[in-house]
């Protein structure tokens, strides 16, 4: 098994377990999100009924629903655990995209319930306030709490129609006509569940006297008799029809809602007696199951293909990525002790591969780079511009900026390179003699010439420090003599420095040192 | 790769989960075990010196506590598992089925958590007399599970930092007791109880009147502050210890950034100023001294949030180059995927280049390369802008560079792809930070118009 390993490849449980308990853990999920739903939109309802339509006890009953509504949402969030790790990996592909393509409102889940559950926290604690101060907070808890749903049934819907994911990335985060449609009756499918368990979970638990308990059988009624409508759109709205075992569990669903609702009437009919507890759990908890199992063989008929040939395609990759399984691992114990905390380690690999092991500019990438790496032996420079050169970089080629190693790092790395190339200091003296009057020409040449770029004072002019790459400051960076000698007379390859090579040689000696007394005057002319 | 390329525009994917992820473990940490211990010790304390004072507290102060606790803790927890889906579902695929087991404890564990708490609440009132010592069991067997919660999580953590001996044996035992776990376990029980003795403090001094209580509960939790911020600073050393030094060697640049990378005199100073403050700060308190605490007490609060940002920062960056060490670099490439890469190619490879974009577009495969190499952590125009990054840099320069950047930037993953795919790179790279290429859907790297030379 090590020998072919990877992670998206394995299922910790066997397939039936898995989704077992997926089945299962969702079931127990998506009961406390009714119930929260469900409670949040009736506690809403009788708030309004109770301000507006004159009737106090609406009030009472709907302080009474909101109570519930902390445990609820706990209850909600914390059940969610189980089916949303069990879906990531027995769908690990359609799920993550369908989040994936709706991204944003999936991130927006987390502002939302947040919202939501603080406005409900806020009016269960303030249902003394005035009460357009309730209105508010229960509109802005109501609105942004049924959002949720709305999102997690778009996610699901996307993952459930991959034929539709490429014409979504195109079109940016929208979902096209027959889709749309089918996700509008799927939530309002869900909005409907929850007035219906919301209700009769009150009508058990909230409610206190027979106008109480006949509100809520007659809002569970009308919700039944909403979900039957709401449920034939939704299934004339499938994409495919659904097979033939699918269909069984959604009649039986049907049936056994019918059963209830024709029960309710004759209570209703009665006037008198109350619902039976007991009767009244087993009736939806029967509703509930046939139709989630029958939404779950819908659901596989597209996760369960789509997954195996995934499965295929990630088996065949993992075999090519196999063989080099024990390499990577090598060099990533190899990587494991190199550290970052000396001069020589930062040296050899921040810069060598340019600047060559030697320091000689010739590092095994020097080749591919029109402005080559600098030959830092060849380099006599100060320790403040060395630094500035390591955090700035120079504009117009490959030398970067270094700020992300820390300050001692780059002191340690400037430390190493002037004890092995003595970076820091002045040049070497010139060591030809150079005559007074190739001197004097040099002088000339320098302030007519040199200086446009260079600058009278060697730190290079307002406009050609904005050259890519810009002139060096004479003031603090130098050459060796023989170094800087060859530029002068072959220019820097690919810069706009030319060649001064048709001048006598004596002056081009007198230029290195002219170019040198500018470190020694620090910028005076 | 098998999920679209989708990256929070200006935010960038880090400090997304970031601002989530602090958000919780101020709230986990202090308030869900720290602040709730407080209120189980002042629970027990009002029954054991018969004080109405101490019943009080803990009653009132737990409200507040589940009210935050089970909106904002509970949904930015479950928050960080949503970016990080979204973010990088590789990433978050892989760490769920190495935990398989201990996740799925973790939702029995933090269910169970959450039915103590409302139990314990809701019973507050009803349960006395004969009955107050069984709801103070409640709360013990709270405090319990929010224990376990921690021991679990924390493995998950210690594991993207220590992997330990997990990449060659691919054993979960190995991968969970990982060098780091108990060191970070303690670590974070101390900040827990820091935090919480903080908030406990906070709630007594704004919401109590009885100045005689006040002294006396200030002075208790002062001695409780004092011991939680020897044992953080302990086992802060102990942490660092056992801590790779190739990872180490990167903390202080977390925690400055490139912008102040050159002066970590600042660090120090900051850091130790800080800690001082808090020591001080304590010590003011251990004086029962109201006054102080009222006017210090946010700006404490505030400090101390600064530290724990600091350490889930540190932890965060400098694994570095992997988001599983030894398997899945940063960028959710498989560590043994980039030699695949540079020989077959990385965009060849991903379905979802091949289903939406349109082929031979040289922008629209460097915009590509883009997303599946750096976006991880590089946005284009908001945090760790890849413009700033590549200004100045010569086309043939970037290509150089990118064929380095392991080697350069040793938090850096390398790039993956071919040598052609490299160059398309930086040649993009290049024309983005020039302006002549603009993006136009910044959650997909769309981009708008192409360079010049690429028509």
């Amino acid at each position: 098994m090590n020998s072919l390993f990877d992670l998206l490849l394995q299922k910790p449980l066997p397939g039936p377990w898995l989704q077992g308990l997926l089945f299962v853990s969702f079931t127990l999920h998506l009961l406390f999100v009714l119930f929260t739903l469900g409670t949040a939109i009736l506690a809403f309802s009788y708030l309004l009924i109770g301000h507006w339509d004159g009737k106090p006890w609406g009030l009472r009953l709907a302080g009474r629903i909101a109570n519930a509504f902390r445990s609820h949402k706990s209850l909600a969030v914390v059940l969610g655990v189980a089916p949303l790790l069990l879906i990531q990996i027995a769908y690990t592909i359609p799920f993550f995209n369908g989040i994936n393509l709706f991204a944003p409102y999936w991130l927006a889940i987390i502002i939302l319930l947040i919202t939501a559950f603080l406005a409900f926290d806020l009016l269960v604690h303030h249902l003394d306030s005035h009460r357009l101060v309730q209105v508010m907070l229960g509109i802005t808890g109501l609105f942004t709490l049924l959002a949720v749903p709305g999102i997690f049934v778009l996610i699901l819907t996307v993952s459930e129609h991959p034929a539709g994911w490429t014409t979504i990335i195109e079109q940016g985060y929208r979902l096209n006509g027959a889709l749309a449609l089918h996700w509008l009756f799927r939530y309002l499918h869900v909005l409907g569940a929850a007035v219906m368990f919301g209700a009769a979970f009150h009508y058990f638990f909230a409610a206190e006297d027979r106008k109480e308990r006949r509100s809520l059988l007659r809002l569970l009624v009308a919700a039944i008799l909403l979900q039957i409508i709401l449920g034939l759109l939704l299934y004339a709205s499938l994409p495919d029809k659904p097979e033939i075992t699918a269909n069984l569990f959604l009649f039986a669903g049907v049936a056994g809602g019918t059963l209830f609702l024709w029960y309710l009437f004759t209570l209703t009919g009665k006037g008198e007696s109350l619902l039976s507890l007991e009767l009244t759990v087993f009736a939806m908890m029967f509703i509930l199951v046939s139709m989630l199992l029958g939404r779950q063989l819908i659901q596989n008929r597209t996760y369960l293909p789509l997954t195996a040939a995934l499965q295929g395609k990630t088996l065949a990759h993992k075999k090519k990525t196999n063989v080099f399984a024990r390499k990577s691992l090598d060099r990533y114990q190899a990587r494991l002790n190199i550290v970052y905390d000396n001069g020589a380690t930062i040296y050899a690999n921040s810069c060598a591969f340019c600047h060559g092991e030697l320091a000689d500019g010739n590092g095994p990438e020097a080749k591919n780079m029109e402005v080559r790496p600098e030959n830092l032996g060849a380099v006599r420079t100060t320790a403040s511009y060395l630094h500035k050169i390591l955090i700035e970089g120079i504009p117009g080629s490959a030398m970067p900026y270094f700020t992300f190693l820390d300050r001692n790092k780059l002191d340690s790395l400037a430390e190493y390179l002037n004890t092995n190339h003595q970076l820091i200091g002045n040049p070497e003296p010139v060591p030809v003699t150079v005559s007074t009057a190739n001197l004097k020409q040099a002088k000339q040449i320098y302030a007519q010439t040199c200086s446009q770029c260079h600058g009278a004072d060697g730190r290079g002019t307002e406009q050609s420090r904005s050259y890519l790459p810009p002139p060096p400051d004479f003031t603090a960076y130098s050459l060796t003599p023989r170094q800087m000698f060859d530029v002068i007379s072959n220019g820097y390859h690919n810069t706009l420095m030319p060649g001064f090579g048709t001048l006598p040689e004596g002056v081009r000696w007198g230029l290195v040192k002219i170019i040198f007394t500018k470190r020694d005057s620090g910028g005076k002319k | 790769m098998e999920f679209p390329i989708f990256q929070m525009p200006y935010l960038g994917n880090g400090m997304t989960i970031a601002l989530d992820a602090v958000l919780h473990v101020v709230i986990s940490h202090g308030l869900a075990i720290g602040a709730v211990s407080m209120v189980v010790v002042g629970e027990y304390l009002g029954q054991r010196r018969a004080s109405e004072d101490w019943e009080c507290f803990a009653r009132d102060f737990l409200h507040l506590i589940v009210v935050l606790t089970t909106s904002i803790g509970a949904v930015t927890g479950v928050g960080i598992w949503l970016i990080t889906s979204a973010l990088a579902p590789r990433g978050i695929g892989s760490l769920l089925r190495v935990f398989f087991w201990p996740w799925f404890i973790e939702w029995a564990v933090f269910t169970a958590e959450v039915v103590i708490v409302l139990l314990y609440y809701y019973t507050w009132k009803s349960w006395t007399g004969e009955r107050k010592k069984p709801h103070l069991r409640l709360g013990l067997g709270y405090v319990a599970a929010a224990l376990c919660s921690a021991l679990l999580i924390t493995g998950i953590l210690s594991f993207m930092l220590t992997p330990d001996g997990w990449p060659w044996n691919k054993s979960l035992w190995s991968g969970f007791f990982n060098p780091s776990y108990l060191p970070q376990f303690i670590l974070r029980l101390g900040m827990a109880y820091f935090l919480g003795t903080l908030f406990s403090v906070t709630y007594l001094v704004f919401t109590r009147r009885d100045g005689n209580f006040r002294k006396e509960a200030l002075a208790f939790f002062s001695k409780l502050a004092l011991f939680s911020l020897a044992v953080t600073f302990l086992s802060t050393i102990w942490y660092f210890m056992v801590v790779p030094s190739a990872f180490k060697t990167h903390s202080l640049y977390a925690v400055m950034t490139s912008r102040f990378s050159q002066q970590p005199e600042l660090f120090w100073t900051i850091t130790i100023g800080s800690a001082l403050f808090l020591l001080l700060f304590w010590l003011a308190a251990l004086r029962r001294s109201v006054l102080s605490v009222r006017i210090l007490v946010i700006p404490a609060i505030i400090v101390t949030i600064l530290f724990v940002t600091q350490f889930e920062r540190v932890r965060e960056f400098i694994r570095g180059p992997y988001l599983m060490p030894g398997y899945m670099y940063s960028n959710q490439v498989l560590l043994e995927e980039e030699p695949l890469f540079a020989k077959e190619g990385m965009l060849p490879n991903s379905y979802w280049y091949n289903a939406t974009t349109e082929p031979d577009n040289p922008v629209s495969r460097g915009a590509f390369l883009f997303a599946l190499n750096c976006s991880a952590c590089h946005t284009i125009g908001g945090i760790n802008n890849i413009m700033n990054r590549v200004r100045g840099r010569t086309a043939d320069g970037l290509y150089v560079i990118l064929g380095h950047t392991q080697d350069m930037v040793p938090f850096m993953p390398p790039f993956s792809g071919t040598d052609q795919e490299r160059r398309t790179m930086a040649d993009f790279l290049f024309h983005l930070a020039n302006g002549t290429i603009k993006i136009g859907v910044p959650s997909r790297f769309t981009p708008l118009n192409g360079g010049p030379e690429h028509e």
